[in-house]
């Protein structure tokens, strides 16, 4: 048993977490799968490498998976931190219910108590570009506008609107999403190539400033249809408009500082 | 089923000649939910009213579309007429033909096919339409004033004496303002003083007033007729309620030579002070940045002498929150120093004074007891230079607007220089003569004609000290085909431009009104709406809008005050109600509002707020956003904002605007 883990075991045995979210192994070796520690003995089970992907921040909104009471420990990944980070500066998670932890390289506990502290872990552990978004991004923004058209048409063709892009989704955590309003009906509830460009535009438009790039809807889509390209690539343009800084409070596109640029106006 | 009523207007021929009127009335008497469409010559006339009013009643009908011009011509003519018969106004929609339709386009086919498509857009939004009632938003009946010079007493006189209490906050130990440091005034040359300090003494002692001295606005929350300021009272360290105003501290205190604010440097006060003899209230602050006892621990001289105790020295700043229901903003301006201008010598000449300082030589309160004595050797100078423009309609100074007063107190002190130096000879550069008022003209006639003061058209280009000490004012004079003239003076006082207060800014932003480019606070509108800002339940008087004269400063002050009592007469102010609503559905969710906020940051003028919605035994349930009524003008910025859409403007809403936008879309 690792050193972290014992750790773990002790604050579920003495109270300090009433449920800790963590990997363990999954059910082939290439993999693992979030698991719900109740107590001190499953706390062994817990794992934590490079084969963990999954997203937990999804669990952070989802009352009913959670102990009405008590604190819940989460060993994160950096993806994972990201993503609670944003659910903090969007009112989702009260302060102090969650206690966010990272494992270090030697199997040392780091507790991350506050939005502070995830923001520095955050800022000191930058992850990697994937070669492959970019490369596929470059293929993309090489193509003419029609050929562009026409490939996410014939890409997004495919797409069954099973929504599990949006139900891996941290950030899509609305109680009523835009395609259950049928007061107006916004889009066709059917999964047809219109109604699905629509659904993935509405999607993307909603995840702008916001989005982590975690890559969650892409792993979760049953497809492998490369929806995250779309969300990366609207990442990259706010980038470019307003810098990579977010603010602290509301939106990169609901605040106004001084320096945005203006050169939307023509 | 809707029972719709379509009424068509030829609006005399505006519309009826590019449009078919008959058949767009026909048309939309097939559309879905219309029950009666008509067309009549005027729509808008009592008789084409009476016709609407008959139908609703005769076809008992539950909206209206009335096909005419703009809805901003005549859409109260039409909501009224309906609702005098019993139609709620909001059930009725104005399609507009004339601007969108019969206007721009030729006569034709298509032209008419549009207005069938706009008035079925309108019938598709109509059968969409809620009720509405107007907001009802209470009043509290009590207003602050932020500034305590002339427009500030003047506002808050007007205000208390129709009967509503005023909280007047000034940030000087006194109120009184720039009017109080003035000589005489112009251009009837009467004492400021005398006029000015029975009101200060009828503010202090007015039952509606309550005055808060050297006292800061820390923030304004909330919106017309219903404000929150939280007021600093900065410490005075003396207890005003012991403090009898005997004075004995200012005679004791060892710290004698800070330059005094009043008399803008020309004289001297203690640490302990009263800013001047006449001051309201006439009690002592302590300043502490020179107070020895603050700066180096030791002294307290003040205390020892006080004879009723009442220097407080461990006194703490307080914070006082005062709920009222308008503001007005009277925090006045300031002129440029002489530091301001390298060309009149960066301010190192000490017998280069400003405007302010000439009136406090000239004022009988003043350091010299009103005797023209210039401040380097306290002689009486024989040559005075006045230099108008100073700043003023400079680009090159970044102040390219006129300050308006200068040409007349230029005139007023070279006068009053005449009527107490009469030996002396006064020479005065300027620009044009902007004399523009009641007997304004007449009194610089009388300063150049009677008072024999030497006017020079011209600019100067530097004032310079010789070897031997004498002021030397190099210029040109430009009526004489720009002849260089070089006059040596005893004195030159040089009428700086007027500008915004340093902190005005930084009030504006959080009172959330607009300022121009100098920071002068902007109005609503410059010539229909002068007293007020955009921000409704926020007034503006004096000289913080921009340099004014007493006259017109008191003017505005009346005005404001005018304004702010019409608003405070009122029990609760009327509101249109196309207003932002957060949605309400059935347990377990409550509203499908998340209560993510991010509408908070995009709303421009603050309405959005946090509510908690709880279970009966008052436990948290949901936090969910919250539009206040009272400040939202129904803008949609949060609308299309919301992701889950859990917002709409009623009268507006998602479901209306798309049904209206279809059907202008789905015809053949």
């Amino acid at each position: 048993m690792n050193n972290w883990n014992k750790q773990i075991a002790d604050m579920l045995a003495d109270g300090t977490v009433a449920l800790v979210i963590g990997y363990e192994e999954g059910s082939t070796p290439q993999k693992t799968r979030p698991l719900f520690c109740h107590d001190a003995v499953a706390a062994e089970r817990l794992v934590m490498d490079g084969r963990c992907t999954h997203n937990l921040a999804v669990y952070l909104t989802k009352k009913e998976l959670l102990p009405a009471e008590g604190r819940i420990g989460v060993v994160a990944t950096v993806n994972v931190l990201k993503s609670a980070l944003q659910l903090m500066q969007e009112n989702q998670i009260p302060e102090g219910r969650f206690l966010l932890m990272a494992v270090g390289p030697e199997g040392k506990l780091t507790e991350l108590p506050d939005a502070e502290s995830l923001r520095q872990y955050i800022a000191a552990h930058p992850l990697p570009d994937n070669p492959e978004v970019a490369a596929l991004i470059e293929k993309i923004d090489a193509m003419s506008r029609e050929e562009r058209w026409a490939y996410w048409q014939e890409c997004l063709s495919k797409c069954v609107k099973c929504y599990a892009c949006r139900a891996a989704c941290p950030l899509c955590y609305c109680t009523r999403c835009i395609v259950e309003d049928n007061r107006p009906q916004w889009i066709l509830p059917w999964a047809s190539t219109l109604p699905n460009i629509e659904w993935q535009i509405n999607r993307v438009m909603h995840m702008a400033g916001r989005c982590t790039g975690c890559g969650a809807c892409y792993a979760a889509c049953p497809l492998h249809l490369p929806i995250h390209l779309l969300t990366k690539k609207l990442t990259q343009e706010i980038n470019r408009e307003f810098g990579t800084e977010r603010p602290a409070k509301g939106n990169v596109l609901s605040t106004f500082s001084p320096d945005d640029k203006e050169n939307f106006i023509h | 089923m809707s029972k719709i009523g379509v009424f068509i207007c030829h609006c005399g021929e505006n519309i009826s000649a590019t449009v078919d009127c008959a058949r767009v009335a026909q048309a939309a008497a097939e559309m879905e939910g219309v029950a009666y469409a008509t067309d009549y010559k005027y729509m808008c006339s009592e008789p084409g009213q009476q016709l609407i009013r008959q139908a609703i009643r005769e076809h008992n009908l539950d909206g209206v579309v009335v096909g005419s011009c703009s809805p901003r011509m005549h859409e109260p003519t039409f909501r009224r007429a309906c609702a005098e018969a019993g139609l709620n106004p909001y059930l009725c929609e104005i399609a507009n033909l004339r601007e969108h339709c019969s206007w721009v386009h030729e006569k034709g086919e298509a032209t008419t096919q549009k207005a069938i498509d706009i008035v079925q857009g309108l019938v598709e939004k109509v059968r969409r339409n809620q009720p509405l009632t107007p907001i009802r938003v209470p009043v509290t009946k009590k207003a602050l004033v932020i500034g305590g010079g002339i427009a500030g007493i003047q506002a808050a006189l007007d205000i208390a004496n129709c009967g509503h209490r005023v909280i007047l906050v000034e940030k000087e130990p006194s109120i009184g303002g720039h009017m109080a440091q003035l000589s005489e005034t112009f251009p009837t040359l009467d004492c400021s003083q005398c006029i000015l300090t029975p009101r200060m003494v009828e503010v202090a002692q007015h039952p509606n007033i309550t005055l808060y001295t050297y006292a800061e606005v820390e923030s304004v929350e909330g919106f017309i007729g219903n404000f929150k300021a939280t007021i600093r009272l900065k410490a005075k360290s003396v207890d005003e309620k012991k403090c009898t105003g005997c004075g004995l501290c200012t005679t004791k205190c060892p710290n004698k030579k800070i330059p005094g604010e009043f008399n803008e440097g020309l004289g001297t006060r203690t640490a302990i002070y009263v800013p001047f003899p006449q001051a309201v209230p006439n009690k002592p602050v302590i300043d502490k940045e020179h107070c020895n006892y603050y700066q180096k621990g030791k002294c307290r001289v003040c205390e020892k002498f006080c004879p009723t105790g009442a220097i407080t020295f461990d006194q703490p700043d307080q914070f006082i929150t005062e709920e009222v229901g308008a503001i007005v903003v009277t925090t006045g301006f300031r002129v440029l120093p002489t530091s301001f201008f390298p060309e009149y010598g960066y301010g190192r000449y000490k017998d280069v004074i400003t405007g302010i300082q000439f009136e406090r030589l000239a004022s009988a309160s003043g350091p010299t007891m009103g005797e023209i004595r210039r401040p380097s050797d306290g002689t009486v100078p024989k040559k005075v230079v006045f230099i108008a423009c100073c700043g003023s309609r400079d680009p090159a100074k970044g102040i390219p607007y006129c300050s308006k007063i200068c040409c007349m107190y230029t005139a007023k002190h070279a006068m009053l220089y005449q009527h107490k130096v009469h030996d002396g000879e006064s020479t005065v550069f300027y620009m044009d003569i902007r004399a523009g008022g009641k007997n304004y003209e007449e009194f610089v006639r009388r300063a150049i004609e009677e008072d024999k003061v030497n006017y020079v058209r011209g600019r100067v280009a530097r004032v310079y000290e010789r070897a031997d000490g004498k002021l030397v004012v190099r210029g040109v004079d430009t009526l004489l085909g720009a002849q260089q003239v070089e006059i040596e003076a005893d004195m030159v006082v040089l009428a700086t431009a007027g500008v915004a207060n340093p902190g005005a800014e930084e009030l504006a932003q959080k009172l959330h009104i607009s300022y121009d480019p100098y920071h002068f606070f902007a109005e609503a509108h410059p010539k229909l709406r002068p007293v007020e800002t955009n921000t409704a339940g926020i007034y503006l008087a004096g000289a913080c809008q921009a340099p004014k004269d007493i006259p017109e400063t008191v003017a505005t002050a009346s005005g404001a005050a005018a304004k702010v009592v019409s608003l405070l007469s009122q029990d609760d102010l009327v509101r249109e109600p196309l207003v932002a609503v957060v949605n309400r559905c059935a347990p377990p969710v409550y509203s499908t509002c998340v209560g993510c906020f991010l509408c908070q940051t995009a709303c421009p003028y603050q309405a959005i707020e946090r509510e908690e919605i709880k279970d009966r035994q008052g436990r948290v349930i949901k936090t969910v956003a919250k539009v206040n009524p009272g400040l939202c003008q129904g803008c949609g910025t949060c609308v299309s904002f919301c992701r889950s859409k859990a917002i709409d403007i009623q009268g507006y809403s998602n479901e209306q605007m798309y049904a209206e936008v279809n059907a202008l879309l789905n015809h053949e």
